[in-house]
């Protein structure tokens, strides 16, 4: 057998060889802006405006920011949000998938029909909800009105918007919980399954006492996946509210945007990006310890 | 009781099938009326195809709101190599950094799969500006590479958590056994494991390709011209004289073709891939 020099290197070698393009690519990503967003969340600075005289104003951009009531109402309409359509797509996800689990003709086409909405541009899909919630032509209140409904102001007013923009968000990804979920039920062994029938376990018996807690890592996978996402999510709002009315319907994501590409407040922007970046980090960290202490169990 | 069961389940699949379909056949049928056939009330089922927005999208008949300056085959390429090779890349570099992370215990290993994974979290709004300028300076502003890079970054630590629990399904003694028999680690790794993860890898390529092909808020700022995508160029349909909604709808049917064929490819190895290992692997 030719000795190549494959055969020289020991295991930490490979280990660093193998780990060091991902990390020099994540960290050369990470590192650049995130230094700049700390730099610039110090100035008084206007990308748009760089001729004018830059200060350094300590920590007035974060202060301002957390003390206008704004922000707060931004988090907590971003959290009902959050809270709305990872919900939906959670128990919905789940429902679908347990109905999957049995095997029947066509179960792979209506399988590939189901991960459909997933693969839509999400800027396109915005836009096919704004078409479908318009209040003068669109389909939803047409199906409304064919069912004795009555017409409804889907997107003009806050209290029917978030419900619109969770509709389509739940629309898009639950799918992705669907996938996660059958994905899951699917790699529990038979015997187990088969020994709880010979019990005469009951369907709900066994589904809540054996499949869920079996999945339960993939099913908080699919969770924290999906909160991340929610949480960020921009190209809805953007393409079916544009934050509106006002900006009652403006998530903090979209608020970052609106600072750093509508008023280009460069400082600000940057200011309210490390913030946000240390909530979301944050509660993933504790998301994550729990999550990989599960996994480690297992 | 059994058929009951069934029959709740059969409803309900239904159900949900054609609330999945309904919005896309309303896309493609949309994409196909005329201006007067998109308002009208009530919504028309049936009417003349009137192929303008697809016109417009394929860059055809150069009408003054054609979307954008750059001709679909310019923004079909630029697309494609963007998310192949965007794709590819954080494949490569997330199977070896998940294989690391799987066999190898080091320094700081859960600390890497938590940062891998807060990339994820990243708002594309809160950076992209630094990412401009970033671009500026080493001269990757508006080009392929630079959207290339960005689609890398921001699949990679989605990439690594899933080939990471790719490798944890596949048994360590594989490896060992190979050592022992005078293979090295490389031989042991490229032919013994790799084809293991076959499945694996092409499970992680798709979801990839997807937010790839379909990622808009980054190149929508990092793409002014040359670099434009297909997503960029379909959303130039809302411009200043308000929304051609055929455009969009034809610009969407468009994209989501090669997405489909490319989700039909794999789908056999999806569901396999997308349980992060944390089950363990069946039979074991």
């Amino acid at each position: 057998m030719k000795k190549t020099i494959f055969y020289r290197l020991s295991d930490k070698t490979y280990c660093g060889v193998f780990i060091l393009p991902a990390l020099a690519v994540l960290v050369l990503m990470v590192a650049y802006p995130f230094i700049s967003l700390l730099y610039y969340s110090t100035l008084n600075f206007s990308i748009l405006r760089p001729m004018q005289e830059t200060q350094h104003i300590g920590l007035q951009n974060y202060t301002e920011l957390l003390t206008s009531p704004d922000l707060w109402d931004r988090f907590i309409f971003t959290g009902k949000f959050v809270v709305m359509t990872v919900g939906i797509q959670m128990l919905v996800g789940t429902a679908i998938a347990y109905f999957l689990q049995r095997d029947f003709r066509g179960r792979d086409i209506l399988f590939t029909i189901f991960m459909l909405p997933m693969m839509l541009c999400p800027i396109v899909v915005g836009f096919l909800w704004r078409y479908i919630f318009n209040s003068e032509w669109g389909m939803a209140n047409y199906l409304l009105k064919l069912i004795g409904g009555e017409k409804m102001d889907w997107l003009g007013r806050s209290e029917n918007a978030i419900w619109a923009v969770v509709i389509a968000d739940a629309w898009m990804w639950t799918p992705f919980v669907i996938l996660l979920a059958t994905a899951a039920f699917r790699s529990i062994p038979n015997d187990i399954n088969e020994a709880a029938d010979i019990d005469g376990a009951s369907p709900a018996l066994r589904f809540f006492q054996i499949t869920l807690p079996l999945s339960a890592p993939i099913l908080l996978i699919a969770l924290l996946l999906r909160l991340i996402d929610a949480f960020k999510q921009n190209d809805l709002f953007f393409a079916m509210t544009g934050g509106g009315p006002g900006s009652e319907t403006a998530t903090v994501s979209f608020m970052l945007g609106k600072l750093a590409f509508g008023h280009f407040y460069t400082g600000e922007a940057s200011a309210l990006a490390v913030i946000l970046l240390l909530i979301i980090t944050g509660l993933s960290m504790i998301f994550v310890r729990y999550l990989l202490g599960i996994s480690q169990k297992g | 009781m059994k058929a009951r069961g069934r029959w709740l389940g059969s409803l309900v699949l239904t159900a949900f099938a054609l609330f999945s379909v309904c919005p896309i056949a309303w896309l493609f049928l949309s994409s196909l009326k005329s201006r007067q056939d998109l308002f009208s009330l009530p919504p028309k089922f049936w009417f003349t195809p009137d192929l303008t927005g697809y016109a417009a999208v394929l860059g055809l008949g150069v009408s003054e709101n054609a979307a954008g300056s750059v001709g679909l085959a310019d923004a079909l390429f630029n697309s494609v190599i963007v998310a192949s090779g965007g794709t590819f890349m954080a494949v490569l570099l997330g199977t070896l950094a998940g294989y690391a992370a799987s066999r190898f215990r080091f320094f700081g290993r859960n600390d890497f799969m938590f940062f891998a994974l807060s990339t994820r979290m990243i708002p594309p709004v809160a950076v992209l500006v630094f990412y401009h300028v970033m671009f500026a300076r080493i001269g990757l502003t508006d080009t392929l590479l630079g959207l290339g890079l960005v689609t890398t970054f921001i699949n990679l630590g989605l990439a690594t958590w899933i080939m990471k629990g790719f490798f944890d399904g596949v048994p360590q003694e594989i490896e060992s056994i190979a050592l022992i028999n005078g293979y090295s680690r490389m031989y042991a790794f490229v032919r013994l494991v790799l084809p293991m993860v076959k499945g694996g890898i092409a499970a992680t390529a798709g979801f990839c390709f997807i937010f790839s092909w379909n990622e808009f808020a980054f190149s929508s700022i990092l793409s002014n011209t040359h670099s434009k995508t297909l997503p960029v160029r379909v959303s130039s349909a809302m411009g200043s004289s308000g929304i051609e909604w055929g455009q969009i709808f034809a610009g969407g049917a468009v994209l989501v073709i090669p997405v489909a064929i490319f989700f039909y490819l794999i789908r056999r190895h999806l569901l396999m891939g997308m349980t992060f290992g944390v089950l363990g692997s069946k039979g074991r």
